[in-house]
């Protein structure tokens, strides 16, 4: 609170401009050590780090315009922006473009667009405008209502195939609702039925190559050279790096080519190898101050809606971390999740700075409102 | 619940006072909900970081030597073969670059899976591959079957013109590799002394077998970090090989040819199985050719028998009849029951030694211990080895280098065959002193009369020209007086009324000696012969000893004097003038003996 109030009395330049510092200069340590590791797992090329630039700088121009807009406007649109990713979803199914063995993108004659992401921001913006009308904790009818608004965009993105997003679409989704003030109770009787889900889930929804990635991660070493190779090679880059690390540009799976999307999901990978557990454990200082200042943001927003969907969003992009980084290192199945803002790619940048800046609308306009 | 009702409030109406009451209840609002939040957070976190610990600071090591085993390969610097040369240089076996066609199946199959366009691509150029390899493309296919595998040799040593096809082609998962191929430029002339090596470069008869270190050398040894993709890109430690060395051999490639072309020649003149030449410098033990005939060509060997490839001359072991005769006058010489002047009463021509009898073709009654070998008396010999003790007999024979290696240390070397008795009947004895009894190699035959040649000092034979001392130190074995004596003897063989007449050279004087020989058969003797010529060239001032073998001639001669004699002489008249030995112009070679007669054995 004491923050609050520090920065009520003096407005500097950043709270005009709606941006929240300390956010930032995390985000920014990210993105610089993305940069870095690029340029190495890249085989020092400077046009992917100069891509990767490019893509920053325009997901940044996206975050300032969104922090600008206030929550409130989010609140009025969150229905229309749903609405409109839905049938973007539908419309991929029917008509979106193969790429890599899934149909996940729109071709829309000058950019390729990919709907799943817009359903990572739309779907916690639903839920919380849903769930905020109610009076708090939500009875269970509406907690119904609000699984259904989860599950209907997880389900299409889980056809396109990708599993990655649709994993995490739905848990940007739960978690607004779990926020929303859900008794244990029903938390119990919503894991048992994800429980009794799992087996649906593995003998209708997944695909082939899906259930062999789980199979894979439970007993890696049953197919060194084929699908356990990701999961081996990884764990290698990533021990061979010991405490200190290998140095910059010095390590030898990555900079060899033995580790496959050493620059995209495995660039964790990279980055043990290079900089040992002291870098890996600065790595997730940084994320876990972004994520603690997510919660921060939540907890002090001013209205049920607020507070949801920055919650969400926070915790989404914590699911991000959790489940790229416990996948490189082997504690989680092979999912195609990427390390959130060091990765190499386009698509997920954008939305997770979109993230960042209705965070920090949520952060900054409110004081501008009380003051 | 005061909390939520103002949070359904602002949530409805967000007018200013409202936010105002939120604002105060803020601190509140830290539910436990958000704490519980905040702890999984932390606790995520916290495990993350241990996974990293574990993996990076208590399974390093592990992962580390993984690591290594994925990256660090000892990769061989090939390097050529080495050369083998004659005496003068000239190339017997040399080693050129090839190519060897080899496929990686993993490969071949991964790009199996792509679109159709380029699977009907690669089968055009399959069917191609096949057709410049002259396969059917479907054993191609067999080949490259299993797509576990990485590494499948298609075709080994092809031509530079072929791998530039192969190349080209570009089929996905087809490559080819350097390697080396053996040529041998003499072909046939020299193969069963140089011998010849495998597709995998490693030799494996004659010479090319006994020196495959040597030849192969060690390759150097880089201990290298590689990429995935195989290449290099930092070389860890480097050991430097041994460079393959080159060998000179002993054999004179121009006798070797001509050695080769008469014997071969004779092999068919002679409708003969087989046959053999041996010839060696009498003073440092040194083959200067060694040739057999059938031989093969070891540039091409898809259709060569098995018994084309033996070294006859020193695997093939053969009792060698009269031309072992020296060996009972030299030991009776040196045993002093006769003098080289001595006379020996031969009549009747026949004698029975226990339930055997001796006998020569016809009564040559008194005659001297030169005219026993001149006329191959086998009276005459029988006596003079039954004069001696058979003791200092049999260590003569052992001396002489019968029985024992030539010290060449040649591949599939025999010592021939020889049964050690403890009592020998007089027959026994008799038969041995004529050749019988007892089975010798041509190379066993020639270095014993390099021994008489080079006055009686026993050198052990060899192949390689080195600067090293042989292991076998020189020998007196017999006299030198004896050595001389039985040399010029031996002489008279090759003059008129000899039984090698054939043998004799225009101008030089030559010693030497038949044998014609019955082969032993199951049971006994049958009717085939071995025929020998064994000499010493020139007598004056000896240089070389040769042998020349012809086994089981088929035509109408089988006498040593009408077969083997005159390749004798063909090769030696070649081999005296390529060696550049200056004709006699003694009186000796003049003189004629008189009373001789063609006589057998």
């Amino acid at each position: 609170m004491a923050e609050a109030k520090f920065t009520t009395i003096k407005t500097t330049m950043l709270e005009r401009l709606h941006i929240d510092g300390f956010l930032l200069f995390a985000l920014m340590c990210l993105m610089g050590i993305g940069l870095v590791t690029i340029y190495s797992s890249g085989g020092q090329d400077w046009n992917l780090v100069n891509r990767q630039l490019t893509r920053l700088g325009i997901a940044l121009i996206v975050m300032f315009i969104l922090a600008q807009i206030p929550p409130m406007a989010y609140r009025r649109l969150a229905v229309y922006f749903y609405s409109f990713g839905l049938i973007m979803l539908i419309l991929v199914l029917l008509v979106g473009v193969i790429g890599k063995g899934a149909q996940r993108w729109l071709d829309l004659g000058v950019i390729r667009f990919q709907p799943s992401e817009v359903m990572k921001l739309a779907v916690p913006l639903m839920v919380a405008w849903y769930i905020s009308k109610f009076n708090l904790p939500p009875r269970s009818r509406n907690i119904a209502i609000g699984f259904v608004i989860v599950f209907i965009p997880t389900i299409l993105i889980a056809k396109q195939p990708d599993l990655g997003t649709s994993l995490l679409v739905a848990s940007s989704g739960i978690f607004a609702l779990f926020l929303s003030g859900m008794t244990w109770r029903l938390i119990f009787f919503i894991s048992a039925l994800g429980g009794a889900f799992a087996p649906i889930m593995w003998f209708f929804l997944m695909q082939g190559y899906q259930k062999q990635r789980v199979l894979t991660f439970l007993n890696p070493e049953s197919d060194p050279l084929g699908a356990g190779y990701h999961i081996i090679q990884s764990k290698i880059a990533i021990g061979s790096g010991g405490v200190s690390g290998k140095g910059w540009l010095q390590g030898t799976q990555s900079q060899l080519e033995f580790l496959p999307e050493r620059h995209t999901d495995f660039i964790f990978a990279v980055f043990s190898e290079e900089f040992g557990l002291i870098g890996v454990i600065g790595l997730l200082f940084i994320y876990m101050c972004i994520i603690i200042r997510g919660l921060m943001i939540a907890n002090y927003a001013q209205d049920a809606f607020s507070k949801l969907l920055a919650g969400s969003i926070t915790l989404t992009f914590f699911v991000y971390v959790f489940v790229n980084m416990g996948m490189v290192s082997g504690l989680l199945p092979v999912v195609g999740v990427p390390l959130p803002l060091v990765s190499y790619g386009g698509t997920s940048m954008v939305t997770l700075l979109a993230g960042f800046g209705i965070l920090m609308s949520i952060s900054t306009q409110k004081r501008l409102m009380s003051r | 619940m005061a909390g939520n009702a103002n949070r359904r409030a602002s949530a409805k109406t967000g007018t200013s006072k409202d936010r105002q009451a939120k604002q105060k209840t803020s601190p509140m609002l830290m539910q436990w909900r958000f704490l519980t939040v905040l702890y999984s957070v932390v606790l995520v976190f916290v495990c993350l970081a241990a996974r990293a610990a574990f993996i990076q600071v208590i399974e390093p090591d592990l992962l580390i030597q993984q690591g290594d085993n994925r990256t660090i390969r000892i990769r061989d610097n090939p390097s050529y073969r080495g050369l083998i040369t004659d005496r003068h240089g000239e190339q017997l076996a040399v080693s050129v670059p090839s190519k060897a066609i080899w496929a990686d199946p993993k490969v071949v199959h991964s790009f199996d899976s792509d679109t159709g366009e380029t699977q009907a691509l690669d089968k055009r150029r399959f069917q191609a591959l096949a057709e410049v390899l002259g396969r059917d493309v479907q054993s191609l296919y067999d080949k490259v079957d299993n797509p576990k595998r990485r590494f499948v040799y298609i075709e080994r040593q092809v031509t530079p013109a072929m791998a530039n096809f192969v190349e080209e082609l570009a089929i996905p998962g087809i490559y080819l590799r350097n390697e080396s191929k053996r040529y041998y430029p003499t072909g046939e002339v020299s193969a069963h002394v140089v011998g010849f090596t495998n597709v995998d470069d490693k030799g494996i008869e004659g010479i090319e077998k006994l020196y495959n270190n040597w030849l192969t050398g060690t390759p150097d040894k880089r201990k290298i970090r590689r990429d995935a993709k195989g290449r290099q890109v930092e070389i860890i430690e480097q050991h430097a090989g041994e460079k393959a060395g080159d060998l000179m051999l002993t054999i004179d490639q121009r006798i070797q040819a001509l050695a080769y072309r008469e014997l071969k020649e004779a092999t068919l003149y002679f409708k003969a199985a087989s046959a053999s030449v041996v010839i060696v410098d009498v003073h440092t033990g040194e083959i200067l050719a060694l040739a057999n005939t059938p031989s093969y060509n070891p540039n091409n060997r898809k259709t060569v028998s098995n018994h084309r490839l033996r070294n006859r001359a020193i695997t093939d072991a053969f009792e060698p009849g009269s031309s072992l005769k020296p060996i009972a006058i030299l030991a009776a010489l040196e045993y002093g029951t006769v003098q080289k002047d001595s006379i020996i009463d031969t009549s009747p021509g026949w004698m029975r030694l226990g339930g055997s009898r001796v006998e020569d073709p016809r009564n040559y009654g008194k005659i001297s211990v030169t005219e026993i070998i001149q006329k191959s008396s086998n009276m005459g010999t029988s006596k003079l080895a039954l004069s001696v003790d058979k003791n200092f007999l049999m260590d003569t024979y052992y001396n002489m280098g019968l029985m024992s290696t030539t010290g060449s240390n040649m591949v599939g070397e025999s010592n021939g065959i020889f049964h050690e008795r403890n009592r020998w009947s007089e027959h026994e004895v008799a038969s041995l002193s004529f050749g019988y009894n007892i089975s010798v190699t041509t190379a066993q035959l020639a270095r014993m009369y390099a021994t008489i040649g080079n006055g009686g000092v026993k050198i052990p034979l060899s192949i390689i020209k080195s600067n090293e001392p042989a292991l076998e130190l020189p020998e007196r074995v017999v006299s030198h007086e004896n050595a001389m004596a039985v040399l010029e003897m031996m002489e008279t063989v090759t003059q008129a009324g000899g039984s090698g007449v054939k043998a004799s050279v225009p101008g030089y004087r030559i010693a030497g000696k038949t044998g014609t020989s019955r082969k032993a058969v199951a049971g006994g003797y049958g009717e085939e012969y071995v025929n020998i010529f064994a000499g010493i060239a020139p007598v004056s001032d000896p240089k070389i000893a040769v042998v020349v073998l012809i086994n089981e001639p088929s035509g109408d001669l089988y006498y040593a004097g009408d077969t083997a004699a005159p390749t004798f002489s063909a090769i030696v008249s070649g081999t005296l003038q390529m060696l550049n030995v200056p004709p006699d112009d003694d009186s000796k070679t003049a003189r004629i003996y008189s009373g001789g007669q063609d006589a057998v054995q």
